[in-house]
């Protein structure tokens, strides 16, 4: 048996890495080790072990830290716009497939093989956002779901920016369209209705009520994200508190 | 508890370091000590409720969701001469951890996900105690994990248990009871409570691998 530890290997006899701050990164191990690494170490490293473990530790840290900042928002936003194309493919060839049937059934096995594959591919994507997500915008996600969250952040560009934009913007972003074709009507003095919702929509507190409520909630759930967002990017922890204040506005609406 | 006293209602830890992210200072004679809002942190809260948890200062301890290390700094100070390993994953939280962990001689501050014990599985050693404070759906998995890799036989474990992380929908009390039945399948419950009326929807299991 072979075992990696931070600070070397060990298998007939232990071997002492030469840069610690690489064999910290490759001491995995695919069940528990049979004995505690700060046994071996102290007996190896002696009275230092711990100093120069923490060393490592938070060199290590500091650099990944500096790495992984950033660049998890990329990768969330690319995930965003695989997602859409690849739901916007399964729709397509879904709707190709019931073409086909009503003339011949002969290809009809391909097809279903080839949307169960592909919706494989949808969910995994899923769970991959679902995954940064948290990690990225804890908050966000608790109010928003990881889904919503990950398209504002890809509509407005970045986290940061989602922070700094109004709520107002949050209720309407991917309702465009309909925003200023509204307000143009408004300006040359028709009557007209402004979009209530856009991307916000999908959240299931918005979609679920009758449509008169929905501008109520969809308000309300705005600010709540806008909130979530700015924690998010400036301190990146839990808050508990935020989502019963919406839960509670939620079960409002509802009753009323 | 150790190193723990009640001021004016609210716990303190006595510490030789100075307040990591604004908490107030009280000198009483010549002892410093910080303050803990149960508010902030569920630990506190627990202290609060009266409910304690044996420390002799010198344990191992694997700490589970560290944050940016409010509730972490405290348990340093009551294991001033231990070791705790501090298991976080998010980077923005960790930038104040860090902070922390260079000031405090007692904490080894680990960028790694605590659902993938085995990657740092050559890392930290066997340990006394674990504290786990993460608000995932898979919590009660994570910590079964962690504790087959590093936790002594007859060390225990206090994890917070957020119900809405579990379940977002169901009843919070079905849940807490299905995760006390879950968890007592490999450990030994030795108390548990809500945490009410400090942080909502949450429980604290406290209990022996």
């Amino acid at each position: 048996m072979r075992y990696n530890l931070w600070f070397g290997t060990v298998d007939d006899g232990i071997r002492i890495s030469e840069d610690f701050k690489k064999s910290f990164l490759l001491a995995s191990n695919e069940s528990p080790l049979p004995f505690s690494v700060s046994e071996l170490g102290l007996r190896v490293l002696g009275r230092d072990y711990y100093r120069i473990l923490r060393k490592t530790a938070i060199e290590v840290a500091e650099e990944r830290v500096r790495k992984e900042l950033g660049s998890d928002e990329m990768y969330v936003i690319a995930l965003v716009k695989a997602l859409e194309e690849v739901e916007e493919a399964i729709n397509m060839v879904r709707e190709k497939d019931e073409d086909i049937r009503l003339v011949k059934e002969d290809l009809a096995e391909h097809f279903e093989r080839a949307l169960a594959e592909m919706e494989r591919l949808r969910s995994q994507i899923e769970k991959e956002i679902d995954a940064v997500m948290q990690k990225i915008a804890p908050n966000l996600t608790e109010i928003a779901g990881a889904k919503i969250g990950a398209k504002l952040i890809e509509k407005f560009g970045s986290l940061k920016k989602l922070a700094f934009a109004p709520a107002s913007k949050i209720q309407i972003a991917g309702a465009e369209k309909s925003l200023y074709k509204a307000l143009s009507r408004m300006k040359r003095g028709k009557e007209a209705r402004v979009p209530k919702h856009g991307i916000i929509f999908l959240h299931s507190f918005v979609r679920s009520l009758p449509k008169k409520k929905r501008g109520k909630m969809a308000r309300f759930l705005a600010t709540k994200i806008s909130i979530a967002a700015k924690i998010d990017y400036f301190r990146g922890e839990l808050e508990e508190e935020l989502f019963s204040s919406l839960k509670k506005r939620y079960e409002e609406l509802r009753r009323a | 508890m150790r190193n723990v006293r009640i001021i004016n209602g609210t716990p303190a830890t006595k510490s030789r370091y100075g307040s990591h992210y604004g908490e107030r200072i009280f000198l009483l004679g010549s002892e410093r000590y910080r303050e803990w809002i149960p508010w902030r942190s569920k630990l506190s809260a627990m202290i609060l409720k009266g409910y304690e948890i044996e420390m002799k200062g010198e344990e191992k301890i694997l700490y589970l969701g560290a944050a940016s290390g409010t509730t972490l700094s405290h348990l340093a100070d009551i294991v001033d001469e231990g070791i705790i390993y501090a298991v976080e994953y998010s980077a923005k939280p960790f930038l104040k951890l860090l902070e922390l962990a260079r000031e405090r001689e007692n904490i080894i501050p680990l960028l790694f996900d605590a659902g993938k014990p085995w990657l740092y599985s050559g890392i930290v050693e066997k340990v006394d105690f674990i504290y786990q404070d993460i608000a995932q759906k898979n919590q009660i998995e994570i910590l079964r994990m962690n504790s087959e890799f590093f936790l002594k036989k007859g060390g225990e474990f206090l994890i917070m248990v957020k119900a809405k992380s579990i379940d977002s929908t169901a009843d919070s009390r079905g849940v807490f009871s299905r995760v006390l039945k879950d968890l007592s399948k490999d450990f030994r419950i030795l108390h548990h409570d809500t945490l009410e009326p400090y942080h909502r929807d949450h429980i604290f299991v406290h209990g022996k691998f």
